[in-house]
């Protein structure tokens, strides 16, 4: 068993997502026709062989518990350790409102915290996607016998905050938190393998200054009064943390790119989500589909185009749906017509309507919306 | 735990007509219409007929449908009290045990099995049809018809019953004679091959069936005519929905393409779920150029090039400029760039090299039938591999 205990942080509601996270939290937005986002960090947890694993909710989790189920899909339902939900308990103050950040967060499952039997925790963000190849990062943690390990993202990633910048010894001398203008340094995917007790002294002293940010207090905490030492892994594949639906509709429309498939689903660490049971996609006399990812069990009659469609979608004859995510279920009637559409679950467009959004700024359609 | 019915379902079978298909793998574990495996089949039909004891029995080549089986899980058969069961043979003290050297055989090595869930009925099932059935409905036939035998029949044509076991029934209903391949077919219903047992009598029957050194062991040449001729009620369960064997090329290929017609069997019925073991695989990609007609494809799939009338499964590449007709991919079968496939079965992971050409149109001749590529083969760039043709996979093309 490895000397790794897993926490994700599940809770944020994220109100740049809109409608989309009305009802879930960001960490259970559905993603890539099949997915949800918080598969990336329960399979590259999985996948580096971290079964014991927290994930930190605090409210609108029913999608993330009905998606985790008994977590039977991430191999994490163990007679020992395993998957445990971590709704706030013990202190009434978290009951209410929102964490004030991650710190408050994690104190919120403090008693959690102090029993987890491993020396170390990998924390990971439920909201991002990307396939984290963990064991090169503990392997890497482990040469550089930081205390902390920064997970960072190298390519692509624009950070508006936390940012680390590097010193001559290649270990962390900056953190770089809020910027005008160009950002600096590596940015971070927020992502950190811990000491376990350097992390339960950083909540302890935020709780004794009544702090509850992660970097703004704990890391800066670290860093330029505990003068820790922080290693940084910088993640070589695709990574995006996803806030906003900007962020997701330009995720969403990155996995169509084969390079980018590549480096999320790699076959050797493979992405592992609910089972459903579905059937094949069926594609009719006159269907067409180009630069699309379907789920299965659609019926697609009509054409779709640099599109993402969840499974159990209809798509009636003469439709055309032109850069749009349906997510489950969604049922587009005979010769409508969609662009830069982005519809939540089991949504219905009834035969002949149109709806166009535009790419800079998609529409979204929530859930069970009849248009 | 008392049942009152459990499965045995027998999946020992070689498929000895599927050829390169089987080469390495029991029937059973032949992939089917996409994402499913030819067990998937009865195994689902259980679970949904609320029988959640299933003995299989396995002989040939098992390793495959054994870690596909696993725990039951997908069919939600992995229950406390019950579950899926592989049964392989075995010995036992004093060189007691062989192979199953019948149908029947197999189950009286099994008998100590049955025995644990001392159940009224026992269900017997093969691993090689393709249909929906509740088992619950035939049960429920068997029991108010106080029958020691129930078989599921079919009514089939003439010209078909001179190829199947024929059950000819009697005024009260019951069946009164039982005749396999019968030159002249006194009625039309065929036996498919599902039969539920009273316990008690079946035990009997088997246990004075494997005294007889004459008998050949076989419920359908042993164990029914010894039981019509003692006079056993056998009630005949007229089943009307779609089946098919598919132990040859031919009818393999023929009930793939009957994937496609919701109207012969549809898949999509949530209430009759057919499950499968998954291999969680991202969504399907269609790229800028594809075109896709009147197909099924499904998780794991990038297609560039042309699919029509086709069955994919899962893994299956098809790429740019390609052309695959008529043809059904096994997993993870590759067709490379300006490759074409017709009236062909690809089998798991076997790569048709580019400018390949497998199979052909049907052209109205004798010799004309279905290409087969087993698993694990590759064809060439640019080789041309005919009609009917049979490669296996290690043979050179």
């Amino acid at each position: 068993m490895r000397d790794y205990h897993g926490i994700i942080f599940a809770y944020h509601d994220e109100p740049a997502l809109r409608d989309l996270t009305a009802n879930r939290t960001a960490a259970s937005l559905p993603f890539c026709s099949r997915y949800r986002l918080i598969d990336f960090a329960l399979s590259s947890l999985r996948n580096a062989g971290i079964l014991d694993v927290g994930v930190i909710m605090q409210r609108d989790y029913q999608s993330l518990l009905d998606h985790i189920g008994s977590s039977k899909a991430w191999d994490m339902s163990r007679k020992n350790g395993g998957l445990r939900m971590l709704p706030p308990f013990g202190l009434p103050q978290y009951h209410t409102g929102n964490y004030n950040g991650t710190i408050e967060a994690l104190n919120a499952v403090s008693t959690y915290i102090r029993r987890i039997p491993q020396k170390h925790v990998v924390l990971l963000l439920g909201n991002m996607a990307a396939n984290i190849d963990l064991d090169a990062v503990i392997r890497q943690h482990e040469k550089a016998g930081t205390d902390v390990t920064a997970i960072c993202a190298g390519q692509g990633l624009e950070s508006r905050h936390s940012n680390y910048l590097l010193g001559e010894d290649g270990l962390v001398q900056y953190i770089d938190l809020f910027r005008t203008g160009e950002a600096k340094g590596i940015p971070s995917l927020e992502g950190y393998v811990f000491n376990k007790d350097k992390l339960l002294e950083l909540m302890d002293v935020c709780q004794t200054r009544n702090l509850f940010r992660f970097h703004q207090d704990a890391m800066t905490y670290f860093l330029y009064e505990a003068h820790g030492k922080m290693d940084v892994y910088v993640h070589p594949g695709y990574a995006r943390i996803i806030r906003t639906v900007d962020e997701y509709y330009a995720a969403s429309k990155d996995v169509l790119r084969p390079e980018v498939r590549r480096e999320l689903f790699p076959a050797d660490r493979p992405v592992r989500t609910k089972i459903h049971e579905d059937v094949s996609t069926y594609y009719g006399e006159q269907a067409k589909s180009r630069n699309s990812l379907v789920g299965d069990n659609c019926i697609i009659e009509g054409e779709v185009e640099d599109c993402i469609i969840f499974s159990g979608c209809h798509i009636g004859a003469g439709a055309k749906l032109k850069g749009c995510i349906l997510m489950r279920d969604c049922v587009v009637g005979e010769n409508a017509k969609l662009e830069y559409i982005i519809s939540d679950k089991q949504a219905v467009f009834s035969p002949g309507s149109v709806l166009i959004g535009s790419p800079n700024l998609p529409t979204v359609v929530p859930k069970d919306g009849r248009i | 735990m008392k049942k009152s019915c459990i499965a045995m379902l027998l999946a020992g079978g070689q498929g000895s007509r599927l050829y390169a298909l089987t080469q390495n793998v029991a029937k059973p574990s032949v992939p089917f219409g996409g994402k499913y495996r030819i067990i998937d089949f009865p195994l689902s039909n259980c679970a949904n007929s609320g029988i959640d004891t299933v003995g299989v029995l396995t002989q040939y080549k098992p390793l495959q449908l054994n870690s596909y089986i696993g725990t039951g899980q997908p069919w939600d058969l992995d229950v406390s009290d019950g579950g899926v069961y592989i049964l392989p043979p075995y010995l036992g003290a004093h060189e007691q045990g062989s192979w199953f050297t019948g149908t029947a055989n197999a189950i009286f090595q099994n008998l100590a099995f049955i025995e644990n869930y001392d159940p009224d009925n026992v269900l017997i099932l093969s691993g090689d049809h393709i249909y929906k059935m509740d088992y619950a409905d035939m049960l429920r036939e068997h029991l108010e018809h106080d029958a020691a035998l129930t078989i599921a029949v079919q009514q089939v044509s003439l010209e078909e019953a001179t190829r199947m076991g024929i059950m000819n029934v009697g005024e009260n209903g019951y069946v009164c004679e039982f005749e396999e391949k019968p030159k002249q077919p006194k009625s039309d219903l065929a036996s498919m091959g599902i039969y539920i047992f009273n316990w008690q009598k079946l035990r009997k029957y088997l246990i004075e069936d494997d005294a007889d050194p004459n008998s050949s062991k076989d419920f359908g040449k042993n164990i029914i005519p010894n039981m019509l001729k003692n006079g056993e009620k056998l009630w005949p369960y007229r089943f009307k929905g779609y089946w098919r064997d598919v132990g040859t090329i031919t009818s393999l290929w023929d009930a793939n393409m009957d994937m496609l017609s919701t109207t012969l069997i549809n898949l999509y019925d949530p209430e009759w779920p057919i499950s499968s073991r998954s291999p969680v695989c991202p969504p399907h990609y269609t790229g800028k150029d594809a075109e896709i007609i009147h197909s099924i494809v499904t998780e794991g799939c990038e297609i560039e090039g042309h699919v029509e009338n086709s069955v994919l499964s899962p893994s299956v590449r098809v790429g740019k400029g390609a052309r695959v007709l008529y043809s059904v991919l096994m997993p993870g079968a590759v067709v490379e760039p300006g490759a074409v496939v017709e009236y062909a079965i690809v089998g798991e992971n076997s790569t048709i090299k580019a400018g390949a050409h497998v199979g052909t149109e049907p052209d109205g001749s004798e010799g004309w039938g279905v290409a087969t590529c087993g698993p694990d083969v590759t064809i060439p760039a640019g080789a041309v591999v005919p009609a009917e043709a049979m490669i296996y996979s290690g043979e050179e093309v």
